[in-house]
């Protein structure tokens, strides 16, 4: 992908979304031990968008969305969300992660804690949000999630579909203005992986600002804005749905997604 | 299915019939588990024989032989000189109980131990809130207060608050418990409306609990003052009550200690980690004996000569650092059991790193490491009974110094067969409520 296709390509897509950057990664780079997992990272989200990310395993991709909210630390380069430098400044990262939620591959809700205790810990012990309050909240959200009767049994009694579920209203629990979701179906048996995209698809439309890494082609089709392709930890090629899919660029795009998409 | 008729269609279950006979019940437990083979027969005869003569005999001993009353072991030995002397027992019980401690101030560690029970009691009750705020009192505070009701004597301006606060908290925890029993709401509840502080803002609710409690306070304060029970020095302490004060203290200090060495173990800070790993390895290093054996001997020559340590004291300490070194394992144990995930899902909820540790990871820690835990408690509770060898009156020695007596020489079997019973009692106790624990706080949470 030549400069001049790139700069189009960007164009077209700021064109469709209000024009503020919330998330702007400028030359990140980072190292796991010797193995250089990130080089020279360049991105911004602009407020609103809906970006899906997908690259064989050990892009990067994951760490990736995982360094937006600092669970990974990057070495090199500027991270900056909603115009906030991340760096080793506690405050920082605590006011970054009040407002990104993030879903995981595999749900990580509490067992210890009910469904509904899941969904009122960060808002009352973060946000300081009073408990009949915060328990309004996650009813409404689990409502959302289309699980509000699940809401006194414990992590352990529902299905991967429905903890995933779960995860995402714990998740929307805090209000924030980012989700990033991390193979979200990755780790669900197929006849449940529907359940958590529509509720994904639902968010998206609601104007949520999104990073999917996923292998979920049809869904990447249907909500994002624009697919990130990554690849030994670059970004090889990123475009809107229909030329990505219809008319992708590098070979290494072309093979991906023959190898994807023909089974 | 055209040669079929309807009548062979239609499914007929079979009547339920009752299993062969001699297959269940006792007998058949019986002929599968005891009786299955000629070996198994004869294993089951033998070990039946076993067990019958050891009861019998020790029965023979203990019940039928046994004396009960007597003046001294010479008059037990002549009414039976092969049974139990059970009235040497019965003479020191009161000695292995409380050691020296003055007959006529007995009361005390009753009292002590009465209102022990009474402050942690309604954490087992149904319908009272705040339930780990009154244990944590009960950790915090009651030292402080039960410490001056066994030691008694002159108090400082600051113990003389300690106690008082200790009086205070536990008629609010009562006062609590009630109202919550009574009316279903809590006593801070009723302190806002009586103060006529229930509609204004959340942030000023601490005030009027806080006046209350600072009224109580002074009020409880000034009515102590004249009350100085006599003094009764650590030296006379002995028995089961000593025992029970060393091991309470350890067991108790045990587990906050051993989490943060724990948690220090595991800082991503050079200094504290180090130190953390430098005090848990020497600790665990070196026998709980040697570590008495320093406390007491070797500590105050490292200090001025004008201090004068408690030799109790000193031992309390000894074995507090000593639990503290082995819980910290444990629970760096439980520690490592819980997945990343659930550090990274509450860090990605922005929660800090001490509530982190105090809402997600700790509890589930914590189950899980509830037989280890307790197996750690038993076996300090046992371990005490090395401060016999240096010169604490405990339990044990308070058994053993019976046979040196002039009247009672040589009744050595009896009264450690007692201290037997009372260790297994204590024990047992333990062991059951841990596995209480594990089956009620287990349930419903099935991990995935």
């Amino acid at each position: 992908m030549s400069v001049d296709e790139m700069n189009v390509a960007a164009s077209q897509i700021k064109s469709q979304v209000q024009n503020e950057v919330v998330i702007e990664l400028v030359n990140v780079n980072k190292w796991f031990g010797e193995f250089h997992v990130l080089k020279d990272i360049n991105l911004s989200v602009y407020k609103g968008e809906r970006i899906v990310i997908c690259g064989p395993s050990g892009s990067g991709k994951s760490t990736l969305i995982r360094c937006i909210n600092r669970l990974e630390e990057h070495q090199k380069g500027d991270i900056l969300v909603n115009g906030v430098t991340l760096d080793s400044n506690l405050k920082n990262i605590d006011a970054i992660r009040g407002d990104v939620g993030m879903v995981f591959q595999s749900f990580n809700l509490f067992p210890h804690l009910t469904v509904l205790e899941n969904c009122t810990l960060a808002p009352i012990w973060v946000k300081n949000t009073s408990k009949r309050e915060a328990e309004e909240t996650a009813m409404h959200y689990l409502t959302r999630v289309k699980i509000p009767e699940q809401a006194a049994k414990y992590p352990g009694q529902l299905s991967g579909g429905q903890q995933q579920r779960v995860a995402i209203a714990r998740s929307l629990c805090m209000n924030p203005s980012i989700m990033l979701f991390d193979e979200p179906t990755s780790a669900l048996d197929p006849e449940m992986i529907s359940e958590v995209l529509d509720v994904m698809v639902g968010l998206a439309e609601s104007g949520m600002t999104m990073i999917v890494v996923t292998h979920e082609m049809g869904f990447a089709n249907k909500v994002a804005d624009r697919i990130i392709f990554m690849d030994q930890g670059e970004i090889v090629e990123q475009n809107v749905p229909a030329e990505f899919f219809g008319n992708p660029k590098s070979e290494r795009t072309k093979l991906f997604l023959s190898q994807i998409l023909n089974h | 299915m055209a040669n079929l008729d309807a009548a062979d269609t239609t499914f007929r279950p079979k009547p339920n019939l009752p299993p062969p006979p001699n297959t269940v019940g006792a007998v058949g437990w019986m002929r599968k588990n005891l009786f299955s083979s000629v070996l198994n027969t004869l294993l089951t005869l033998g070990a039946m024989w076993l067990i019958l003569s050891v009861a019998y005999t020790l029965f023979d001993w203990g019940v039928l032989k046994a004396v009960w009353v007597a003046e001294n072991r010479r008059e037990c030995l002549d009414r039976s000189p092969d049974g139990a002397c059970w009235a040497g027992v019965i003479h020191w019980f009161n000695t292995f109980m409380y050691g020296r401690y003055p007959y006529a101030e007995q009361w005390r560690p009753n009292l002590g131990l009465v209102i022990l029970i009474l402050w942690m009691l309604p954490c087992w009750l149904p319908r009272v809130t705040g339930k780990i705020g009154i244990a944590l009192s009960a950790v915090i505070i009651f030292p402080f207060l039960a410490g001056y009701l066994f030691a008694g004597g002159e108090k400082g301006l600051i113990l003389q608050i300690l106690v008082s606060a200790g009086i205070v908290t536990f008629i609010t925890i009562w006062l609590h418990v009630l109202s919550c029993l009574l009316t279903g709401r809590s006593l801070p509840v009723h302190i806002l409306g009586i103060t006529g502080f229930t509609d204004k803002d959340d942030r000023l609710h601490k005030y009027p609990l806080i006046g209350a409690f600072g009224l109580a306070l002074i009020v409880v304060l000034i009515l102590q003052s004249g009350w100085e029970p006599p003094e009764v020095g650590t030296n006379l302490w002995g028995g089961l009550f000593l025992t029970l004060v060393i091991s309470g203290v350890g067991i108790t200090t045990a587990l906050p200690s051993g989490v943060l060495l724990a948690l220090g173990r595991r800082s991503r800070m050079p200094i504290i980690r180090v130190s953390c790993i430098a005090f848990i390895e020497l600790f665990r290093s070196v026998p709980l004996i040697t570590i008495l054996f320093m406390a007491v001997t070797m500590m105050p020559l490292f200090l001025p000569e004008t201090v004068t340590l408690n030799r109790l004291v000193q031992v309390i300490i000894a074995v507090c650092l000593f639990a503290a070194a082995y819980m910290a394992e444990i629970v760096r144990g439980g520690l490592q059991a819980i997945p990343k995930g659930q550090y990274e899902a509450a860090q990605s909820m922005g929660l800090n790193y001490w509530k982190m540790m105090a809402l997600v990871v700790m509890p589930q820690a914590l189950k899980l490491m509830i037989p280890n835990i307790v197996g750690n408690f038993i076996g300090l509770f046992k371990d005490t009974t090395l401060v016999s060898i240096i010169g604490l009156y405990d339990l044990l020695l308070m058994l053993k110094a019976v046979s040196q007596n002039p009247q009672w020489n040589g009744l050595y079997l009896e009264p450690f067969m007692f201290g037997t019973f009372v260790f297994f009692i204590f024990c047992f106790a333990m062991s059951t409520y841990s596995q209480h624990l594990e089956r009620t706080l287990g349930s419903g949470q099935v991990r995935r």
